[in-house]
């Protein structure tokens, strides 16, 4: 590793932040040199988004220290960020919709008048010099954000991290949403912020942007850090064998057990229990869809990078979001899915990504969860049958080993894993196996959840497709994936860009499959 | 979980008994201060005085449940009532077919408004405080335009018997109530259609995405509470022996302190049909005590408001507390 020409304006050292069952951050040692520009590069997960937040004083270390040009840096809230010349473009905008262009670009320090009225003639002339720093010369401040494209909406977002004089602009993929025209001014921009001594630190999963705008990067993985390079020293191929290399904890794989059992092509001539033909879900990029089938008594992954569609993908089988087009097909037949409901009916569930938001009723008890989606088995003329309710958590909660005061506990008090076990049973509850069984699809299922769960929900995963059902997992893990499934769909910016047989499997083939749409600099 | 100690059993206590500790003492402080507050005439009179509010404050139940409000149900009161009064007075008809229909018509004016209030606000995602806010003057307006602002009297006398019936000297109007309230506490706590109430409230996204329809769910619980309001009506018509256009001004908004004091959460999923019998009575004792007590119109009035905002802080720390178990 070759010493930085310059002397390091941020430093990070033992930085730890632990969140609920995850040590997102270990004991990172880094340092920004001023002036230069240091991309942060990972897997979904790796800890970059944790890192940045603490850098923007969203969240504070629990252990490490921080310090900016030789003075100790702790942000306790985002105005300390920005005081002490910290910026951070947010992936998710921070804007406010109702408020003109002006209004957002100096909202922390608008030029006010006497008796605090604000001066507009030189809010709207401090903006205009904004605007055109990042290229949008030609917009009025006094449109309201809300009228803004998504693109405008980004580069709107750069300008105001420039509103202040910052030493260290964090930009976290502020490429996503913009068109290669917007692009290349963006790049300009910030090669020209550059030139004038700010230090940038660059997170992008464009791996091409990482070598044409960075010195130097630095990799991260399951909350270490693993290398620090210059970009002239390194490739993308062996970027994203840094990136990789976790193992899973020693475990008979799940995925390929019904494989080898029915000698080698095992599944083959089972039934297609779910079909997709040219599946556009909302936002899909433009062309035929997707094309993929899941059979009964298998598990099949669906990889990719964050934003190439992986959850609105099942979201859309499932009826949750509307979906452009598509046929949905199970066991051989067309279904019509406008709703959940319609799923459900057809025995297509799904297991969402935010079991608190989406997943449960957290203040209301275990089995009043259990039964939520098919209240019909618990009803006569409906009227409930409550020792019917109880008998079938408990029933369920035997099955899935849920921890469980009794069927009253409510489920906010439950562990992750315990909860997640929850939303299982709901699935579950009415569904006996067999010829019938239904689809699961299950998105980051073990998202937030301790070691020992995961094994649990894998282990489950693995009887339940043994039963005959068919299993749809979503992970941004991909050791999770390799372990559980008998192949992996990889999507790649909305496009499926390949599958991968049990037999292929490997970090580096899936990740170059799930960056396949990236490494063009279009 | 261990659960001997005593501050365990004080939270349970707070959590769960709250209200009804509230009111005991209240009641005793009255009889102590007031010799004529534990007479017979005077708990007669006091349980028909909260009668209407316990019919209104149940059904409003049901609409704060789904996460919903209902400001109408004082104005749609008074369209029910000047709309039955209407039928009521049909020359034509004979005295049970009158009053028959008189009661079928105020009940369905009142679903009418309610399903409207609720299909309105959760087919557009407007805020039910808004849509509702529209149905009061609707309502109000619409009752005046009926009667030309004309005060409608003389039904028939069975029809006014009710409102002085009493069994064994407790009012049949409040008997009535409690029954309605018992039959709303089961529906809320036994049924599908309870259970679909209570899950929305918490997290209608998790009961959308687990194959239900919140849309039906949310407009049959607006019903109900128009239901109610149509009955309150008829029964305030039989203890009035009148009906006009300008009756149950305000009405929603002891309806809705009733619910409050009662620990229902505002924010929908949380609270129950006892919270608000406990609360109509709260606010019906008060309103009786003080005035025993020789205290001004003005002073209760006041003292109401200040025992509002005290439930709800208190309502504050029993969600703390519940959330800490």
């Amino acid at each position: 590793m070759t010493e930085p020409h310059r002397a390091p304006i941020l430093r990070l050292e033992g930085v730890t932040k632990r969140f609920p069952g995850v040590l997102a951050l270990d004991a990172i040692d880094l340092d920004f040199s001023e002036g230069e520009m240091h991309a942060l590069a990972g897997e979904n997960g790796a800890g970059k988004s944790s890192l940045i937040r603490l850098l923007a004083g969203i969240h504070r270390p629990d252990a490490g220290r921080m310090t900016l040009a030789g003075q100790p840096y702790a942000p306790h809230a985002p105005l300390d960020a920005i005081r002490a010349g910290v910026r951070v473009v947010h992936q998710e905008f921070n804007l406010l919709p109702a408020l003109s262009v002006a209004e957002n670009l100096l909202f922390e320090r608008l030029p006010r008048r006497r008796f605090g009225i604000v001066d507009r003639r030189a809010m709207d002339r401090r903006a205009e010099e904004l605007l055109a720093r990042v290229g949008l010369g030609d917009l009025s401040p006094r449109t309201p954000v809300e009228r803004l494209g998504i693109a405008q909406k980004q580069l709107v977002e750069i300008a105001r991290a420039l509103s202040t004089e910052g030493r260290v602009l964090v930009l976290d993929e502020p490429t996503a949403t913009l068109t290669p025209r917007e692009t290349d001014r963006l790049f300009a921009q910030i090669r020209q912020l550059k030139a004038g001594g700010m230090t940038l630190i660059y997170v992008s999963h464009h791996l091409a942007e990482i070598f044409a705008l960075c010195d130097r990067v630095t990799v991260l993985r399951n909350g270490r850090k693993v290398e620090t390079l210059p970009t002239a020293e390194t490739d993308p191929a062996a970027l994203v064998r840094a990136m990789i290399g976790r193992t899973l904890a020693a475990q008979a794989p799940i995925g390929g057990r019904t494989l080898g059992r029915d000698g080698g092509d095992g599944h083959r001539d089972r039934r297609e229990a779910l079909r997709v033909a040219g599946l556009r879900p909302i936002g899909a990029p433009e062309g035929g869809g997707l094309d993929f089938a899941v059979r009964a008594g298998e598990i099949v992954g669906l990889a990719g990078l964050v934003g190439a569609g992986r959850s609105e993908t099942v979201r859309a089988i499932f009826g949750a979001d509307p979906r452009v087009s598509g046929t949905i097909l199970r066991d051989g037949r067309p279904v019509r899915i406008r709703a959940p409901r319609d799923a459900i009916a057809a025995g297509i569930c799904l297991l969402t990504e935010n079991r608190k938001e989406e997943g449960l009723v957290l203040q209301m008890p275990a089995r009043v969860n259990t039964t939520l989606a098919r209240l019909g088995l618990v009803s006569r003329l409906g009227i409930l049958d409550r020792a019917a309710e109880r008998d079938a958590t408990l029933r369920l909660a035997g099955e899935l080993a849920t921890k469980l005061s009794g069927p009253e506990q409510k489920v906010i008090e439950l562990s992750g894993g315990n909860q997640q076990k929850i939303v299982l049973a709901k699935w579950l509850f009415g569904d006996g196996g067999g010829a019938s069984a239904q689809v699961l699809m299950l998105d980051e299922p073990t998202r937030g959840i301790d070691v020992g769960a995961k094994a649990e929900i894998y282990a489950l995963l693995g009887r339940l497709a043994e039963q005959g059902r068919a299993i749809l997992v979503v992970s941004s893990e991909l050791p999770e994936l390799m372990h559980l499934c008998d192949r992996i769909l990889v999507l790649s910016r909305g496009h499926l860009a390949g599958e991968v047989a049990r037999a292929d499997f490997s970090e580096e083939r899936i990740l170059s499959l799930a960056y396949s749409q990236y490494m063009q600099t279009d | 979980m261990p659960s001997s100690s005593s501050g365990v059993l004080v939270r349970r206590i707070l959590r769960e008994a709250g209200i009804g500790l509230a009111l005991l003492v209240m009641v005793l402080f009255f009889a102590a201060v007031a010799p004529s507050f534990t007479t017979h005439e005077n708990i007669a009179n006091i349980l028909t005085q909260i009668t209407i509010n316990l019919i209104l404050a149940t059904g409003m139940t049901f609409a704060i449940l789904v996460g919903g409000i209902d400001l109408s149900v004082g104005a749609v009161m008074a369209l029910c009532a000047v709309i039955a009064g209407t039928v009521l007075k049909q020359d034509s008809l004979s005295d049970p077919e009158a009053i028959g229909l008189g009661i079928l018509a105020s009940l369905l004016v009142g679903m009418a408004c309610g399903g409207l209030n609720g299909f309105v606000s959760s087919f557009w995602g407007i805020p039910a405080f808004i849509v509702t806010l529209g149905m009061l003057n609707i309502a109000r307006g619409g009752a005046l335009e009926v009667t030309n602002a004309r005060t409608i009297y003389d039904f028939p006398d069975p029809f006014n018997a009710f409102g002085t019936m009493s069994l064994l000297g407790v009012p049949v109007m409040f008997l009535l109530a409690l029954a309605l309230l018992g039959i709303g506490w089961l529906v809320l706590t036994r049924t599908v259609f309870g259970r679909m109430i209570y899950a929305i409230g918490n997290n209608e996204e998790a009961v959308r995405l687990s194959g239900h329809r919140p849309l039906v769910t949310k407009v049959l619980a607006f019903t109900v509470t128009g239901l109610f309001v149509g009955i309150a009506a008829i029964v305030y018509m039989t203890r009035l022996t009148i009906a006009n256009p300008i009756l149950g001004i305000g009405f929603e908004l002891n309806a809705i302190a009733a619910v409050i004091i009662g620990g229902t959460s505002l924010s929908g999923g949380r609270g129950s049909l006892v919270g608000t019998l406990l609360g109509a009575a709260i606010i019906g004792v008060l309103a009786n005590g003080l005035i025993l007590m020789g205290v001004s119109d003005f002073f209760r009035q006041i003292v109401t408001g200040v025992v509002i905002i005290l439930a709800v802080i208190l309502d504050s720390y029993r969600a703390r507390l519940s959330l800490r178990g």
